[in-house]
């Protein structure tokens, strides 16, 4: 079963047609042609017969839920792919967003971005939390995600080795930091001088140390959705620690972040008989 | 293993930044000192008031700056000053641990305990296992190191390259 692109488009824009017609929602937030380059680009409409400039195709990578933070006081509608719906779960027990400003057209059965090396790994293929559905729901038997990693296979050493290599290439321009829907901080860690975490200059050991930080904060809250590896301007595979702290998570507290906007964030919940594998006894 | 790398070893003596909670695993080490309990003097004692207060991103600078382990010491799960402190800590601790583990710095240097504050015996003995641990895998090379050279040389290499 594959969803067609065309349909997808065609019911987004009714949606979004009826919905500023009706005048439910000051503005609806989707994906667009890029004016003069036609490169695909967030999109924001306020108007009902701006509705036919939507679209939705295999090129539609940006995490559209980080501009729900910008509109938080107004309604809003908005396209979510799965992972989209996931991160707006996250903002919800979170409680950073109001659910009954949002209405969310959720894509059934995603059928994946082109160039997004997550979406192989993707557990949900169908929206979290939604009010209006485009597309033919995908069944959740059908699914076969990759979990497995190369990675894993390797020693201390060559991973160490492999990482070095990567994040040699790290230029510090933010851009997984801007894409990735949980780094919604007024100031990161990294514009911070009081106290000072990491230094700002591409040194090996910096770069190395900024990404390490960059995984730890989103320990528990990294839905695994591949947009920092899209951003990445130099292909780096900045996905693979906070996608390891996913497994982790999975295997050790059976947690998987934004299913649920009741759930709590795995650090700030606990279990008397959480298991300390490693601690010295 | 060549002499000057054996000599390496038999003189590296680590050093380990150790956090330790202000209601127990401070006072074990207090109760060690004053019991006249002897430990290697390798750790670098930073008090805290919980072990819930360790930010994880402490630990990552320790390791940045160029410490060659890490040992946190907090009350045992259940006893916490502040009730339940040291409960989101150990999930941090475990995700943290996997995280840096997964990036290639081993195992060993990266040290989590629950100490009491009556438990001043044990608490020397915790400070010789690190040690004996850290010691196990040599000196630490920094996140841009590869084997076989000093901290500091290989950052001065690269300072000028990439």
């Amino acid at each position: 079963m594959e969803n067609n692109y065309k349909k997808l488009t065609e019911e987004i824009r009714g949606f979004a047609f009826e919905l500023l017609k009706d005048g439910k929602v000051d503005r609806v937030i989707g994906y667009g042609k890029e004016e003069y380059s036609g490169e695909v680009t967030p999109l924001f409409i306020t108007a009902p017969d701006e509705s036919n400039r939507l679209i939705f195709n295999s090129e539609c990578s940006m995490l559209l839920a980080k501009y729900l933070l910008n509109y938080r006081e107004s309604r809003v509608a908005i396209v979510a792919k799965p992972c989209d719906t996931r991160a707006i779960a996250s903002y919800l027990a979170e409680n950073l967003l109001k659910r009954e400003n949002l209405v969310i057209i959720g894509i059934n059965g995603c059928p994946g971005i082109t160039g997004n090396t997550a979406c192989i790994e993707c557990t949900v293929r169908n929206p979290v939390i939604f009010d209006f559905t485009a597309g033919e729901a995908i069944d959740k038997a059908e699914l076969s995600p990759r979990v497995a990693n190369e990675l894993e296979e390797m020693t201390a050493a060559e991973r160490l080795a492999y990482f070095q290599e990567e994040f040699s290439r790290c230029i510090r321009c933010y851009a997984c930091r801007e894409a990735c829907y949980v780094c919604y901080c007024e100031e990161c860690f990294t514009d911070s001088n009081q106290p000072f975490w990491v230094g700002g200059s591409v040194k090996l050991k910096d770069n190395f140390t900024f990404h390490l930080m960059r995984s730890m904060h989103m320990a528990g809250r990294c839905i695994n959705c591949g947009a920092c590896e899209m951003a990445c301007p130099e292909g780096i595979d900045v996905r693979a620690l906070p996608a390891k702290l996913t497994r982790v998570a999975r295997e050790l507290y059976n947690y998987e972040a934004g299913m649920d906007p009741e759930q709590k964030t795995l650090l700030t919940d606990y279990d008397v008989n959480d298991p300390q594998p490693g601690f010295l006894d | 293993m060549n002499q000057a790398d054996t000599k390496q070893i038999d003189t590296f003596e680590p050093k380990i930044l150790a956090f330790l909670c202000n209601w127990c695993s401070y006072a074990a080490a207090d109760l060690a000192g004053s019991s006249r309990i002897q430990y290697p003097p390798n750790i670098r004692v930073i008090r805290v008031p919980c072990s819930g207060r360790i930010d994880p991103l402490l630990i990552i600078k320790a390791f940045n700056s160029g410490a060659d382990g890490v040992l946190v010491s907090g009350c045992h799960p259940g006893d916490c000053h502040y009730t339940d402190g040291n409960m989101y800590a150990r999930r941090r601790f475990v995700m943290l641990k996997e995280l840096l583990t997964f990036a290639g710095v081993e195992e060993e240097r990266v040290n989590f305990t629950w100490c009491s504050a009556s438990e001043g015996k044990r608490f020397a003995g915790i400070v010789r296992e690190v040690v004996d641990r850290v010691k196990k895998v040599g000196p630490w090379k920094g996140f841009a190191g590869p084997a076989g050279q000093g901290f500091l040389e290989r950052e001065g290499e690269l300072a000028g390259g990439k």
